[in-house]
């Protein structure tokens, strides 16, 4: 059984602990008052995008043991879907928002139809090969009018998101609140699924498929619906970037794009929903003391060899079994 | 635009030449997944570190000795690389070892960048082969057909090894079977460094002979890596004669591809992947189930 992210099982404890969730997110909702300094804000704004993508790797290594290591293509596919309906079917940015999610959730939802009866390194180069396919075809000079080639996708738009206009989105202080209902909003997702009957079958499938697809269960739709579902949060972590910068670039879609949010679920781990979000805060954090010494490469790299081989399940794994020795508490790991 | 038109016996050269690169490199990686069941997601940063190596040492001295030395400090990585990661982590899942070979590709990855820099460097050619030879009656540039030479060179002495040494025969039984090749007393620990070390050996060379021919930047590994992994892919993972025939395929369909529809030169070589994934895993060679 996967336990609750609040260490609480049973009875009130379980109120006290949705309750105290609660708290903490409409605290989170504050932030910008009591962090007044932009750059942090938009350094924690960074991590909040970053993380959610770090979820969805998260969520589909967690339940179905498979790693994506093409998350950059279902991240900045929705940023640049984003781009050109706002920027070629004028769509207003709402009306745009929302195609983006659904359109995105169903193309993955049509890629997992295929790539989930794969088995996880044929997955990881398939999901690579996919976000490498979609890079290329938006650098296709030929295509330039639609991606804007090398040079990125700038967006325009009039109107207003959640009562937001475009230079108000762009503003870390106002943009936070959309970033952390967001984040919000995906983790509570994630927890549900996977505490979910769905949630079940799936870490059963990953520990025996055959086992469960003896047992008259269908192993193959929940696959395919944890894909859809990791496509959305990484659509959702893309619109972001794309309503915050109003900018889409070649870049997003690189390989390197995706091993940071890849690096971020290893560092956080993935056995609860706050661990890539904490991998991610860590990443960012480290990118901004480290980043400009340009030592982050060594240390990212270093820090997945030391993650994988001593820790494997993250930094949030680590602290849980810290805890549970404190309070000398056992649960069975899943 | 006719197909037949714009295909001349330059083009067949420029495919060639990008596919001996390629061929060098993918039965480096495909020896190494043969022999240890590892998916080296390091090899492109070992072929860029060859890169940069080779521009060091041509700086020093000159190409011939670069050509002559990195394949040799590689292959000394490779040691380090056998004895350190691959050995120690044997009984791990091949996804936690793929992820280490990852994270190693970011720390060379820094290694180049702190000692070189980011901008991209460039070789000069040697000498000897800076100029054009005449190719049925049209001039094409000498070091490419250098290049075309010593790539399929190196495939066709590997493939002779492979074929018809003992030890070759050894390393195709284990790529086969490796339970099997181990009850019949096969040291595989031994090959193993062995073939490592010719992998690693053979990124070297192919980043070395890169240099001239290609710009030397940071990139390039993640570049080349991913066509290498779809033509090790599509090869059969594991066959070595499969990897050649892709990487010849995929030069084609990428130099062919750029003149008749960009479109179709990104998109086929992906499409391939994917086909060869979920319908054909054994890939077009002889290889074994990914």
């Amino acid at each position: 059984m996967t336990r609750s992210p609040l260490n609480s099982n049973t009875g009130s404890n379980k109120f006290l602990g949705y309750g105290l969730v609660l708290i903490l997110a409409l605290c989170g909702l504050a932030i910008p008052n009591v962090v007044k300094s932009t750059f942090y804000l938009g350094l924690f704004i960074n991590a909040i995008v970053l993380g959610i993508a770090a979820l969805s790797i998260g969520f589909l290594a967690h339940q179905c043991g498979l790693i994506m290591f093409g998350a950059a293509g279902f991240t900045g596919g929705a940023t640049y879907l984003f781009g050109i309906a706002v920027m070629h079917f004028n769509w207003s940015v709402t009306t745009a928002a929302i195609f983006c999610l659904v359109a995105s959730t169903f193309i993955s939802l049509l890629i997992g139809m295929v790539v989930v009866r794969a088995r996880p390194l044929p997955f990881a180069m398939m999901t690579l090969a996919l976000a490498q396919m979609l890079r290329s075809v938006v650098k296709i000079t030929a295509y330039r009018e639609v991606t804007g080639g090398d040079d990125g996708l700038t967006m325009n738009w009039t109107g207003n998101f959640f009562g937001l206009t475009q230079a108000e989105l762009a503003r870390p202080a106002n943009f936070w609140t959309v970033a952390w209902l967001a984040l919000c909003g995906v983790m509570l997702l994630a927890w549900w699924v996977g505490h979910s009957r769905t949630g079940e079958i799936l870490r059963a499938t990953k520990a025996n498929e055959e086992r469960m697809r003896f047992s008259g269960f269908n192993t193959y739709v929940p696959r395919v619906l944890a894909f859809g579902l990791a496509g959305f949060i990484a659509a959702v972590s893309g619109l972001l970037l794309g309503l915050h910068t109003a900018f889409a670039s070649p870049e997003l879609l690189d390989f390197t794009t995706g091993a940071n949010s890849l690096v971020s679920m290893l560092i956080g781990g993935a056995s609860v929903v706050t661990g890539p979000i904490l991998g991610a805060l860590l990443y960012t954090v480290g990118q901004d003391q480290f980043g400009a010494s340009g030592h982050l490469e060594l240390l990212t790299g270093l820090g997945v060899v030391v993650v994988v081989l001593a820790f494997p399940k993250g930094a949030i794994g680590f602290l849980q079994s810290g805890i549970d020795r404190f309070t000398g508490r056992k649960h069975a790991s899943n | 635009m006719d197909l037949l038109q714009s295909f001349s016996v330059i083009q067949l050269a420029n495919a060639l030449a990008l596919s001996s690169l390629l061929t060098i490199l993918a039965s480096g990686l495909a020896l190494i997944f043969g022999l240890r069941d590892v998916m080296n997601f390091a090899h492109g940063a070992l072929y860029m570190l060859g890169a940069y190596l080779g521009f060091a040492v041509a700086a020093k001295f000159n190409f011939w000795v670069a050509l002559a030395v990195v394949p040799f400090l590689l292959a000394g990585l490779g040691v380090v690389f056998e004895y350190a990661v691959l050995r120690p982590l044997q009984k791990r899942a091949h996804m936690d070892v793929a992820l280490i070979t990852f994270g190693i590709a970011l720390i060379l990855g820094h290694v180049v960048n702190t000692t070189w820099g980011t901008s991209p460097l460039s070789v000069a050619m040697p000498p000897a082969l800076a100029g054009a030879v005449d190719l049925f009656g049209q001039p094409y540039p000498a070091y490419r057909l250098f290049l075309i030479l010593v790539g399929f060179g190196t495939c066709v002495l590997l493939a002779a090894w492979l074929k018809w040494t003992k030890s070759g025969m050894h390393v195709r039984a284990v790529s086969q079977l490796p339970m099997v090749a181990r009850m019949m007393g096969v040291n595989t620990d031994r090959l193993s460094l062995f073939v490592v070390c010719l992998g690693t050996g053979f990124s070297g060379l192919a980043g070395v002979l890169a240099g001239p021919y290609l710009s030397v930047d940071p990139s390039m590994g993640a570049n080349i890596l991913i066509s290498c992994l779809i033509v090790v892919v599509v090869g059969g993972l594991g066959s070595i004669g499969g990897a050649i025939v892709a990487s010849v395929v995929y030069g084609f369909i990428q130099v062919i591809g750029s003149i008749v529809s960009p479109l179709m030169a990104v998109m086929t070589p992906y499409l391939l992947l994917f086909f060869v994934l979920l319908w054909r895993p054994q890939g077009f060679g002889r290889g074994r189930v990914a």
